[in-house]
């Protein structure tokens, strides 16, 4: 057999190789590629808010974690001694004269 | 997978010509270069099968055919307007899908030794997908077809399984015709050694 009868018969006998998938091979692609190239481009109004959002989140946690910070530090600040007479020195003024009492 | 049919009677020149006869096609493509996104329909359900198939011929995988078949048809829509007028969809849809399975075969291979010590064997997983094969004729043939070097077995392929001729498969590969001519000459070299026995006793 020559080599150009050889490769003729093969490419025959080739044929059945070729891939053909599902009944549903079609209509899946099909199904997927619709979806693809049908998506409607965002609006600005989308992509603004898209942006937007993760800002508005971090601010947002952002302002939460001071408050509660704020609120647990006031919760729990120590009360501030009454002032004592320590450190009130009484102090007397007699015949324009000015006299501290001490301890 | 189910098991694949055989497609039957046409060639790829057959096909085009049968392409071009098609009102509907550049109807099709008109409204879709219009706006008309909807009118894709059409032509992705028309080249589908002849699509994936060529994608399966060069990455041998059902899931990746699919998945480059759809990439090639969101390619070609997106690209709708570079398309020359009165040109059928065929060749320009096959060139993108082989192209992008073309560049599929080489990623495996940058990262083939990964591939062969991570998963199961390839042979063994091309044999599991083998479905579409039909009888031992055709396995022996697909067994020689994959045992060629990489260049050589997508031209074999397109030649002898898609049914292409020379001139598609230039277009399709971005080669010259004078190299698709050298490649399945070596090609057809190395089949005839390995099938022989499947064709000696044949008469001219």
């Amino acid at each position: 057999m020559t080599d150009d009868k050889f490769f003729e018969r093969l490419r025959e006998d080739a044929r059945p190789l070729q891939y053909d998938g599902d009944d549903f091979l079609a209509a899946r692609i099909a199904a997927r590629v619709r979806e693809r190239v049908t998506a409607r481009p965002p609006t600005v109004a989308q992509l603004l808010a898209a942006w937007m959002r993760p800002v508005a989140a971090s601010l947002a946690a952002l302002v939460l974690s001071v408050t509660i910070g704020l609120t647990w530090s006031q919760q729990h600040q120590e009360p501030t001694p009454e002032p004592g007479i320590s450190s009130n020195p009484i102090e007397v003024a007699m015949a324009g004269e000015l006299y501290g009492v001490d301890d | 997978m189910a098991a694949g049919r055989v497609r039957g009677t046409l060639t790829g020149t057959e096909w085009e010509r049968l392409t071009q006869d098609d009102p509907f096609e550049g109807r099709a493509i008109e409204a879709v270069r219009s706006g008309n996104a909807g009118s894709y329909d059409y032509l992705v359900s028309k080249y589908s099968k002849r699509v994936v198939s060529i994608a399966w011929g060069i990455v041998r995988n059902a899931h990746d055919a699919e998945d480059l078949a759809q990439e090639a048809f969101v390619k070609a829509f997106q690209n709708i307007g570079r398309f020359k007028e009165g040109e059928p969809f065929g060749p320009w849809i096959y060139r993108i899908v082989t192209n992008l399975a073309l560049d599929v075969v080489k990623h495996r291979s940058r990262f083939r030794h990964e591939e062969l010590t991570d998963v199961e064997p390839a042979a063994r997983r091309d044999s599991a997908e083998l479905g579409a094969l039909s009888g031992e004729l055709a396995q022996r043939i697909d067994a020689a077809l994959q045992s060629l070097p990489e260049n050589q077995r997508v031209v074999a392929r397109l030649y002898l399984v898609e049914q292409f001729d020379h001139a598609e498969i230039a277009s399709m590969m971005n080669l010259s015709e004078g190299t698709v001519r050298s490649h399945l000459s070596l090609a057809r070299k190395k089949l005839k050694e390995q099938l022989a026995d499947l064709y000696e006793g044949s008469h001219d």
